[in-house]
């Protein structure tokens, strides 16, 4: 349903909403009367608007909304224009701390630095995981960003999914305490100008088929069929994420709301059982091209799609070697993909919105999480395997994936024990060159893969 | 007038000079390059030393006189199919010098050729070599070309085969032709003979362009079916926990053999899963540009049954392998439990990208699913 409003009545309630000397509670004596007199003008007509607005059944736009482009193409508007994200997952654990650290309570800010050399980058977003328990904190760390850099904020949360012994989705008092967790975040943080959308969950999708945190109930445990378990759980899990969605979105009508999902893994069922999440955030690892990705999300759940953690390392476990330009040429392949899928363009699929690669700075404590030796040096043993990064896939055990090097950034240690030295690698510049002008042809070539040795 | 004779006279000359210059630019530029033709043949090039696999169930006679296709010999091979070294496929490549696994140069630059073409005939007909191949030799100095065709089925009479070389890089080729084969596709071993190998120049060839597979496309019909494609190389996890036997006669859903698979679940690598990517060609994990365009297919089904019902299959997959030339999708399901009774299954491929499939068929299991182990037995997998 649309309404008209006349061109005439705007323009008085726009002037009128304009007009400083009008302002509520103005005291100056000589405007009194007028102010007085202006004022009742201005509240019938607002009243009025409003009262169309009600009747149309619109209301103002949301900050922050997906926006459909020629009926089928998806895109981001931000404030009223067309916003690409162009982000980083954040996650600033300096040298010899681990992932338990309280950086967000650092006296030496390290998003300030950071901030600064991502607005020189050209990044406008970051992704963080899960919030602080401390909203204060949080909230910091978005507005510092947001008010010195221009940089929004992705908010996640884990939905439980570490919890020990195991996060219990068919169980209604996990789902409640979960629920209200993230509640309280929203709507302790929708108003901060900063803040872009939410994000529910990560690969919380790969426990319902039993690879990562296993969980059951009792109503998956009488049925017998392993497939049909694994229906149960994938059903369970995205109703119980469209639950919280539709929640938000009484709390908060400013901001969309993401299902996080490791690949399209289960999707077939959140296509059912997920009809309130705005959009689809994917882990997605598929080397120099996400292949069928987007046309593929459109078949099993057409929804916008979010690249929400992707990258490449910078470590050859082949040659045993820093390698800035595989990391360079696998990043820039990448985004070259998420532009093809924008809104609006020829080859693409056109429901891509942009992504967060992972990630900003390396975190030297991820290889050997339980070893605090370890934290403080940059390990160079590779955690698991994937052949789509094929230039070193022939390291012993084909594990080449660096946990300890996906950053974009790298650190090093201050002599003086201030914040580590960050200090951009070649990926930062290639990106930076290709967000700048994304129709050029590619900057770094490709190499060929090592030899295979005999046949 | 004198000076016009003379002018006359030069050019009368000359044109001769112009002509012979030209015959020699086009003797410059040989239109074929001969691999064999006959024993001894000067023209002959690359030696036949590369034996592969089960080598110990070849044997070459390289002067046989019994009906050549042209001149007075043609090579006769004879393939046991006994598996003595136990690989359960054999083969040979011409290489230059002999023995040349890329270790040392030697190869030509074959720069203008592009085709090969052989002659071939079986002693029964009905012999089938896997695939002829050129190229792709790795190691220090590898070929700048590797292109494979088949299988190819051989009738009693001499045929001529082509491989298509247009737009190939051929400018240094050590593996100047090679032949391979398998048990399972010749179980009764192979009586045959190739003549005249050699490359050619073809002005009107044009590069060949990636066609759409017709369906049914078969991964496994029955063990010496040409029909079969990719290969059951892609051994995971738990590699040592597997028998594998593509010629099962144990009460075969159709034809005569299905294929057997014992897991023990011993752990042998100690990764607790184990799995086996059917693969084109064999032991591409996604290295060699050797998709098949299967767009044509909206499902891949196939025949299962576990030797006692129970069995729990984690994972049957098409695609996914990932790698410089990466599948163009995936699709999977699981996990199944089989039944002692053949049962036919179906993973659905509507919506998938189908245009470049190199990983055709998978199955993983594991022993926490599987503590005692699993057999089972597979047949008639097809794309349709």
């Amino acid at each position: 349903m649309s309404i008209i409003i006349p061109k005439a009545l705007l323009s008085i309630w726009m002037k009128l909403s304009t007009n400083k000397k009008l302002e509520v509670g103005s005291q100056k004596a000589e405007d009194g009367k007028r102010s007085v007199s202006s004022f009742s003008v201005f509240c019938f007509l607002s009243s009025v608007l409003c009262l169309l607005f009600a009747i149309a059944g619109c209301s103002p736009k949301a900050k922050v909304y997906i926006q459909k482009v020629k009926g089928k193409d998806y895109r981001l508007i931000v404030e009223g224009r067309p916003y690409i994200v162009k982000g980083v997952c954040y996650n600033p654990i300096p040298i010899g701390k681990n992932h338990e650290y309280d950086w967000w309570g650092d006296p030496r800010k390290p998003w300030l630095a950071d901030g600064k050399l991502m607005q020189e980058m050209g990044v406008n977003t970051v992704r963080l995981y899960q919030a602080h328990e401390d909203l204060e904190k949080t909230r910091t760390v978005i507005r510092d960003l947001y008010e010195k850099f221009g940089i929004r904020t992705i908010i996640g949360d884990w939905l439980g999914f570490w919890e020990y012994p195991c996060p219990l989705y068919g169980d209604a008092g996990f789902r409640a305490r979960v629920k209200k967790q993230v509640l309280d975040l929203v709507a302790g943080l929708k108003d901060e100008p900063g803040v872009l959308l939410w994000i529910l969950g990560n690969e919380n999708n790969y426990s319902c088929m039993g690879s990562v945190n296993p969980w059951s109930s009792e109503e998956i445990d009488q049925e017998p069929d392993p497939q049909k378990q694994k229906a149960l759980r994938a059903r369970t899990y995205y109703g119980f994420v469209n639950d919280i969605a539709r929640e938000i979105h009484k709390l908060d009508r400013d901001h969309p709301v993401a299902l996080g999902n490791g690949e399209l893994a289960g999707l077939e069922y959140a296509n059912q059982a997920a009809p309130d999440v705005d959009l689809v955030a994917c882990i997605i690892y598929r080397g120099k091209t996400f292949g069928n990705l987007f046309r593929s999300l459109r078949m099993t759940f057409d929804k916008p799609l979010l690249l929400s953690e992707f990258g490449a390392d910078a470590y050859d476990a082949y040659l045993k070697k820093e390698d800035q330009n595989m990391q360079a040429f696998f990043l820039e392949s990448q985004w070259r993909q998420v532009y093809e899928n924008l809104a609006g363009q020829k080859q693409g699929a056109g429901n891509c919105l942009g992504g967060t690669l992972f990630e900003w700075t390396d975190e030297w404590w991820k290889h050997n999480q339980d070893s605090p030796d370890g934290w403080a040096a940059q390990d160079t043993g590779a955690g698991w395997s994937s052949g789509s990064y094929y230039f070193d896939i022939q390291a012993p055990g084909n594990k080449n994936m660096n946990e300890e090097w996906f950053g974009i950034v790298a650190l090093s240690q201050d002599p003086e024990g201030g914040l580590d030295i960050r200090t951009p690698r070649k990926a930062y510049y290639v990106i930076r060159e290709f967000w700048k002008n994304p129709s050029e042809k590619a900057k770094v070539k490709n190499k060929k893969a090592k030899p295979q040795g005999k046949i | 007038m004198k000076k016009l004779v003379m002018l006359l006279a030069a050019a009368a000359l000359a044109m001769p000079v112009k002509i012979m210059a030209e015959e020699k630019a086009m003797e410059t530029t040989p239109k074929e390059f001969v691999v064999y033709s006959d024993k001894g043949n000067r023209s002959n090039h690359y030696i036949p030393s590369g034996w592969m696999g089960d080598y110990g169930d070849i044997k070459m006679n390289d002067q046989a006189a019994e009906s050549p296709k042209t001149g007075t010999t043609s090579i006769q091979f004879t393939y046991s199919a006994k598996r003595t070294q136990n690989q359960g496929w054999a083969g040979i490549y011409w290489q230059n010098p002999a023995n040349n696994w890329g270790n040392k140069k030697g190869g030509f630059d074959l720069t203008g050729m592009n085709k090969l073409t052989f002659w071939a005939r079986g002693a029964k007909g009905g012999e089938v070599l896997q695939k002829v191949i050129v190229g792709g030799i790795k190691g220090t100095y590898p070929d700048t070309a590797n292109v494979e065709m088949g299988p190819v089925e051989l009738t009693d009479t001499w045929k001529q085969y082509t491989v298509n070389l247009s737009g190939k890089d051929l400018s240094y080729i050590n593996g100047g032709f090679g032949w391979a084969t398998t048990a399972d596709l010749n179980p009764d071993g192979a009586v045959f003979y190739i003549d005249d190998i050699k490359y050619e120049a073809d002005p009107a060839l044009k590069p060949e362009t990636k066609k759409q597979e017709a369906m049914p496309f078969y991964i496994y019909s029955d063990r010496s079916s040409a029909k079969n494609h990719f290969i059951p190389s892609g051994w995971m996890g738990d590699y040592g926990d597997i028998k594998y036997d593509g010629s099962s006669k144990e009460d075969p859903y159709l034809g005569d053999t299905c294929v057997r698979i014992i897991y023990n679940g011993q752990k042998a690598q100690g990764s607790g899963w184990a799995g086996i990517f059917w693969q084109n060609p064999a032991n591409n994990w996604g290295t060699i540009d050797a998709g098949f365009d299967l767009s044509k297919g909206t499902k891949l089904t196939f025949w299962a049954r576990g030797a006692k019902g129970g069995e729990r299959i984690e994972e049957f997959k098409v695609g996914g392998i990932m790698g410089e030339f990466s599948d163009s999708d995936s699709a999977v399901i699981g996990p199944v439990v089989l039944e002692k009774e053949w049962k036919q299954y179906t993973i659905d491929l509507k919506g998938k990208d189908m245009s470049y499939i190199i990983g055709g068929f998978c199955w993983s299991a594991n022993v926490d699913n599987n503590p005692e182990g699993a057999t089972f037995y597979l047949d008639e997998i097809k794309y349709e």
